[in-house]
């Protein structure tokens, strides 16, 4: 779960860990923290999911905004499983709504990291730009998570391939670009090596632990 | 004694003599359970005579529960009940309780005991009327009323393998109660009624209410904390949960809860319930197989949901090895064909982890999975077919899903078209990974080479190198998987769950594979082991 909230707040760490987390009269609560997740580009997904469960349980309290501000901050924690797990939580004449096909499209083209597509379809009806208003930063935050995708799996990228991912181009792709300490050369994106794009071959020993010795070092005692 | 009059051999003879007579009775009333849900409960006939081995084992079943006698209780519990149930009840109810309260001095308590295992008996052999359901309902209420809602803790002790079905059985009925609630197609305008009056009965939130509420009373949690960090059990137990049967309890509810979240769809929650309960061989759960088993499952399957394959696999892997091992002491249990089916759905999870996520298993294990699954797990494999083999194992292996909402009765368009929760599950579960289907086979290929251009590869693949491209994208993201490693089970650190590897530079893949060294230690040790008998032996002539 990527970008786990740190700094969450104590009101909601305590609702989260007991029995107050079913209480119906705490869903304003979580209502409101989504709020400030939704301005201030935070995002808390165990808080997320409290609210679900209190819809799940409450369904004369769900709120169809509340629920999408939540889907669309899942979409910015791609490739984690976020997205998923909160429809698991909503029921299926819920899931078949407009809107929320619209967000689920759009998960499938990030899980499946289409992401021209991503961007292809997203600007295609303005409906999409306004299912995600509330969050500010949903841009930001997904060029953020192509961003890392790419670093994951290149060392080089072209220059017109990686500004379709992101849907960026010209000053804005040069200020991005160097906001992730990359490199331009030749129309080439260099991207350091990281853990995940270094591909080296690693034999893998074996270990052997105390533990399975003790039986024979107890024989050499008898010897 | 009583004893006498149910040994085994005894028993042999006299079924014999009693099989023919109860076979007549016994059709008349099958005919009266037919369907699920008719209001008319099971009645016993009335003048029905209490056969004297019966009336005999309940005043000695009574007698040893006011003794305390756990001993006594869990051979009563485990075998008599059992084997009188084969022989005098395997198609209808036990005697109502009202029936047998003479013989037990109208002791309440142990009424409710009693009419426990009675709706059990009807669940597990009969189909319960939602009468049947309704009071069953009611007696659990009795019962945890009674624990939770006494001024001192309740002088009774019993079996750890009962209190662990009381709980098991609790939500097994709250499971069935909400997937028949939703079939309201052949129900009678009496039962809706019945139904839409009494939304109380079976609600997630009543369910909920007692398991917390012996959390609770248990102390459990801080019981555990304090077996992990020391200090004073006494103290953190308190009154009540220094009691065996409260702190048991207690800590069944925490299992309890992990499946009630599961089967809600509510994976993060599940394991967050075990946020005090460490997976290891010391844990209290695997004092009751059964007990032992629902965790893994439960653990394992919400860690599959979470898209944590490898965790899953270590889960399965670890509960099936435990079982393979302690064959011999399950297979005589009474719930040894029930602890078989959920051993063969984790087999089939396991296959289907194993195919997302290429893992090498213990040696035993991948045999077993082998045999069982090796059509499946190489369908899944190789990409032929597969998601028709995922859906197949996913619907036989995953627990029976529920809705905590029943169907809104005011609005009967809404009753006809109320989905099966499963579909709400597998539909989203199986998109996703769809997203991963191509993986198999570009993984095959990727193993033959060290470096390999795009477009070459593309065209060996048959499609496009954009396409190409987005599949060696999904490859990556899904080679990576958050993995537990120390903590609660919902921590873990971003770890790369794959031998093989790769990264692109430009228009070319450049490919690695792990390999894993062979391993000596293992041979060397049980070589040094078998000499070392041969030399005892050896000396032992001299």
């Amino acid at each position: 779960m990527a970008n786990l909230a740190m700094n969450r707040p104590e009101v909601i760490q305590s609702l989260i860990d007991g029995v107050d987390r079913y209480n119906p009269d705490n869903i304003s609560i979580l209502e409101e923290y989504l709020t400030t997740q939704c301005q201030n580009e935070e995002y808390d997904l165990m808080a997320n999911l409290a609210a679900l469960k209190l819809y799940q349980f409450n369904p004369h309290l769900t709120n169809d905004k509340v629920i999408i501000n939540i889907l669309v901050k899942a979409l910015t924690a791609v490739p984690a499983p976020d997205f998923n797990l909160c429809l698991y939580l909503l029921t299926e004449p819920m899931i078949i709504d407009e809107p929320i096909q619209q967000l689920t499209s759009l998960q499938q083209l990030l899980e499946q990291s289409r992401f021209a597509k991503f961007w292809e379809t997203f600007n295609s009806d303005p409906s999409y730009e306004k299912l995600v208003s509330n969050v500010s930063g949903f841009k930001k935050a997904i060029r953020n998570l192509v961003a890392r995708v790419v670093s994951m799996t290149h060392q080089q990228i072209s220059v017109q391939l990686l500004q379709s991912y992101l849907d960026l181009k010209g000053d804005d792709f040069t200020a991005f670009v160097k906001e992730q300490n990359w490199e331009v050369k030749d129309s080439i994106v260099q991207i350091p090596v990281n853990k995940d794009n270094e591909a080296k071959t690693v034999v893998i020993r074996e270990n052997i632990k105390f533990e399975q010795l003790t039986k024979v070092i107890g024989y050499s005692n008898e010897i | 004694m009583y004893h006498d009059n149910y040994e085994e051999d005894d028993l042999a003879a006299e079924v014999e003599l009693v099989t023919s007579a109860q076979f007549t009775q016994d059709t008349d009333v099958e005919d009266g359970f037919g369907s699920e849900g008719v209001i008319s409960s099971q009645k016993q006939p009335i003048a029905v005579e209490i056969p004297d081995i019966i009336k005999n084992f309940i005043t000695y079943f009574h007698r040893n529960v006011l003794e305390n006698n756990v001993y006594e209780l869990h051979t009563i519990y485990e075998v008599s009940f059992n084997k009188l149930t084969d022989r005098f009840y395997a198609k209808q109810p036990w005697p109502e309780a009202e029936l047998i309260s003479p013989l037990v001095d109208d002791d309440q308590v142990f009424l409710t005991l009693y009419r426990e295992l009675y709706y059990r008996h009807i669940y597990a052999r009969l189909s319960p009327s939602l009468q049947d359901r309704f009071h069953s309902y009611e007696n659990y209420c009795d019962l945890f009323n009674y624990i939770l809602n006494s001024d001192f803790p309740v002088n009774l002790e019993l079996p750890n393998q009962w209190l662990w079905d009381i709980i098991d059985e609790f939500i097994y009925q709250f499971q069935s109660f909400c997937n028949c609630r939703n079939r309201v197609k052949n129900r009678s305008e009496e039962e809706i009624a019945l139904l839409r009056d009494n939304p109380q009965i079976w609600s997630c939130y009543s369910v909920l209410n007692v398991l917390y509420s012996l959390i609770q009373k248990s102390r459990i949690n801080e019981q555990l904390l304090v077996n992990k960090n020391g200090g004073d059990m006494l103290e953190a137990a308190g009154e009540y949960g220094s009691k065996p049967l409260y702190k048991m309890l207690g800590y069944f509810s925490i299992i309890g809860l992990l499946r009630v979240h599961c089967l809600l769809g509510d994976y993060t929650l599940a394991l967050k319930m075990m946020d005090n309960i460490e997976l290891n061989k010391k844990a209290l759960f695997s004092r009751v197989i059964p007990c032992h088993v629902t965790t893994y499952y439960y653990v394992g399957f919400s860690y599959m949901m979470m898209r944590r394959y490898a965790d899953a696999i270590k889960a399965f892997s670890t509960v099936l090895t435990f079982i393979q091992r302690t064959k011999q002491y399950h297979t005589r249990s009474y719930q040894f064909d029930q602890i078989a089916k959920k051993c063969d759905q984790m087999y089939a999870l396991l296959a289907m982890c194993i195919a997302l996520c290429p893992t090498r298993l213990d040696e035993n294990i991948h045999n077993h999975l082998r045999e069982k699954y090796g059509d499946q797990l190489s369908k899944m494999q190789k990409g032929e077919d597969s998601m028709n083999v995922f859906e197949d194992l996913f619907q036989y292996a995953c627990p029976k899903f529920i809705s905590p909402n029943g169907p809104n009765f005011e609005d009967p368009a809404s009753l006809s078209q109320a989905i099966e929760p499963y579909q709400h599950h597998a539909k989203i579960f199986l998109n996703d990974i769809r997203n991963q289907a191509m993986i198999p086979t570009l993984r095959s290929f990727l193993k033959l080479y060290t470096t390999m251009s795009i477009d070459k590869l593309a065209a060996f693949l048959e499609m496009d190198a954009e396409e190409l491209r987005t599949q060696l994208l999904i490859f990556k993201q899904r080679s990576r998987q958050q993995k537990w490693t120390t903590g609660n089970l919902l921590e873990g650190d971003v770890v790369s769950t794959s031998d093989l590897d790769f990264c692109i530079k430009q228009d070319m893949i450049h490919i690695a594979e792990s390999k894993i060294g062979r391993r000596y230690g293992d041979w060397f040790l049980r070589n040094i082991t078998r000499f070392q008998d041969v030399i005892a032996t050896l000396e032992a002539k001299n």
